[in-house]
């Protein structure tokens, strides 16, 4: 038999399982009962999102940093600077903590980002405001949750 | 007794002092709904000589709700809707004093029916979809054919408020999402950019807007009639439309039983208004941007620890994906990605 690693999501897992088929059947409660049920489903996506929740973020956050470079080409100074800076920039650690702070950092700046391009004539800016909706389609489904 | 039911029983008494031999039990909390706590319980007393024996519900305000509600506003709006042809329940106490249950709270008569829960694949409705459809639509439309004024509700938020409605609303949503995002979420930011740079016409007329009108929010008995609408926490005063494109909102469809156009139709025949089928098409965007402040709240209530219930867990995860998702889709329909 091939080992395998009590790793997080699979302690995740095996809580969830616990929960659905042991707890919540025998609680009669009726609202401590779809209140179980409930929890063993965010056990369960937890277990799920666990694996590579800082692979999503780092992607993410490289991906945002490209868009950041792009547009830096196309908006005027002062935001330029700031958005070249945050181009180069890198992410400070890979705590989940720490890649969601950078996460929403970088965030915000696409948000001004598309809302300057949403004022701006000519080719690029709506061609790359498009691509930034594209791309937060992507991220929504990357992040969806799994149950 | 529990100790809920004896501090139940001792308000009861502050509160009818002709009462005589309280006994509160039954004690039971309800499942669902996350803005208060809500328990069913059973009250008998003695009065003049006549024994009484009454269902109430008691709903108190949660340590940290999906949406921050005023604390008398659900009450003030079931007293000044009694009569008016909206089916609600019967109000009886306020009590804003904390010395008794820790939290605001009131109680009301307990409806007849059940709830039918949007979320189950099954027919929530036992077969009466189509009966519930039409009394959904014509309760909606009677609704917002009551003159505020009227019924005293012009205390309610925008109730003094001559136009700019979707304004008013997108700024309230805006700033829970300002509040309570600890990720910012630049599809729901860029929505609401395309609503305020595409803003709807104004209604015909302002009206009573229930805030959460949708399936799983009423009562109906078993002979298919709706007994009660519930849930009224965020009432407030704006464009009708609203109310129509929230239960629309493919999360709690209504359309799931009653077909929209006549749906539609019959909300115009009791409200005297009609549909401008393009602003309703910018409600339906902003029922998801809503619905997205709606469930950052939650997030934020579960993440902060004070309010553990794994509804708002889930709401904060699953509903706020949804309603992310939808709003996506409806801006690539809208042309956003080319």
């Amino acid at each position: 038999m091939s080992s395998v690693n009590l790793s997080i999501d699979n302690a995740l897992h095996g809580l969830d399982e616990f929960v659905r088929d042991k707890i919540a059947p025998a609680i009669a409660d009726p609202y401590i009962a779809p209140m179980t049920r409930l929890s063993g489903m965010l056990l369960k996506i937890c277990a799920n999102g666990v694996n590579d929740a800082a692979e999503i973020r780092v992607e993410e956050n490289a991906a945002i940093r490209r868009i950041l470079g792009e547009a830096a080409d196309i908006v005027a100074e002062p935001n330029s600077g700031a958005l070249r800076s945050a181009a180069l920039s890198t992410d400070p650690g890979l705590k989940i903590s720490t890649l969601d702070a950078e996460n929403d950092r970088l965030r915000r700046l696409l948000v001004d980002v598309q809302a300057a391009l949403e004022g701006d004539q000519g080719e690029a800016p709506p061609m790359l405001d498009q691509k930034i909706w594209r791309f937060l389609e992507e991220i929504e489904a990357k992040r969806a949750p799994r149950e | 007794m529990s100790s809920l039911e004896a501090q139940i029983a001792a308000y009861l008494a502050h509160r009818m002092p002709e009462a005589r031999d309280i006994v509160v039990d039954e004690l039971g909390r309800i499942y669902g709904g996350s803005s208060q706590e809500t328990f069913r319980f059973r009250a008998r007393w003695v009065e003049g000589g006549e024994a009484i024996d009454r269902r109430l519900i008691l709903r108190r305000d949660a340590t940290a709700g999906l949406v921050v509600a005023e604390r008398d506003l659900e009450y003030n709006v079931y007293r000044a809707l009694t009569g008016q042809g909206v089916p609600i329940p019967g109000v009886h106490f306020l009590e804003l004093d904390p010395q008794w249950l820790e939290r605001p709270f009131f109680i009301m008569d307990m409806c007849p029916g059940k709830p039918g829960s949007p979320f189950v694949p099954t027919d929530p409705y036992d077969g009466h979809g189509t009966a519930i459809g039409e009394q959904y639509w014509s309760i909606l439309g009677r609704l917002a054919a009551i003159d505020i004024g009227k019924v005293g509700l012009g205390t309610l938020r925008n109730g003094t408020a001559t136009g700019s409605f979707w304004k008013a609303e997108l700024d309230w949503w805006e700033a829970i999402l300002d509040e309570n995002e600890a990720l910012i979420e630049p599809a729901v930011r860029g929505a609401i950019r395309w609503l305020r740079r595409n803003p709807p016409p104004e209604p015909a007329k302002p009206a009573i807007i229930h805030g959460d009108y949708r399936s799983g929010n009423f009562l109906f008995t078993d002979d298919g009639t709706i007994s009660a609408i519930l849930d009224w926490e965020m009432c407030h005063v704006g464009d009708p439309l609203e109310d129509v494109a929230w239960g629309l909102d493919p999360f709690w469809p209504i359309t799931r039983h009653y077909p929209l156009d006549e749906g539609l139709a019959l909300w115009e025949a009791a409200s005297g208004m009609t549909v401008d089928r393009t602003a309703l098409d910018w409600w339906q965007l902003f029922t998801a941007v809503k619905a997205c402040a709606i469930w950052t709240t939650a997030a934020n209530g579960f993440a902060s620890g004070k309010n553990r219930e794994m509804t708002m867990a889930l709401s904060g995860i699953r509903a706020s994906h949804f309603h992310r998702n939808l709003i996506l889709k409806m801006m690539r329909a809208k042309g956003a990605m080319g």
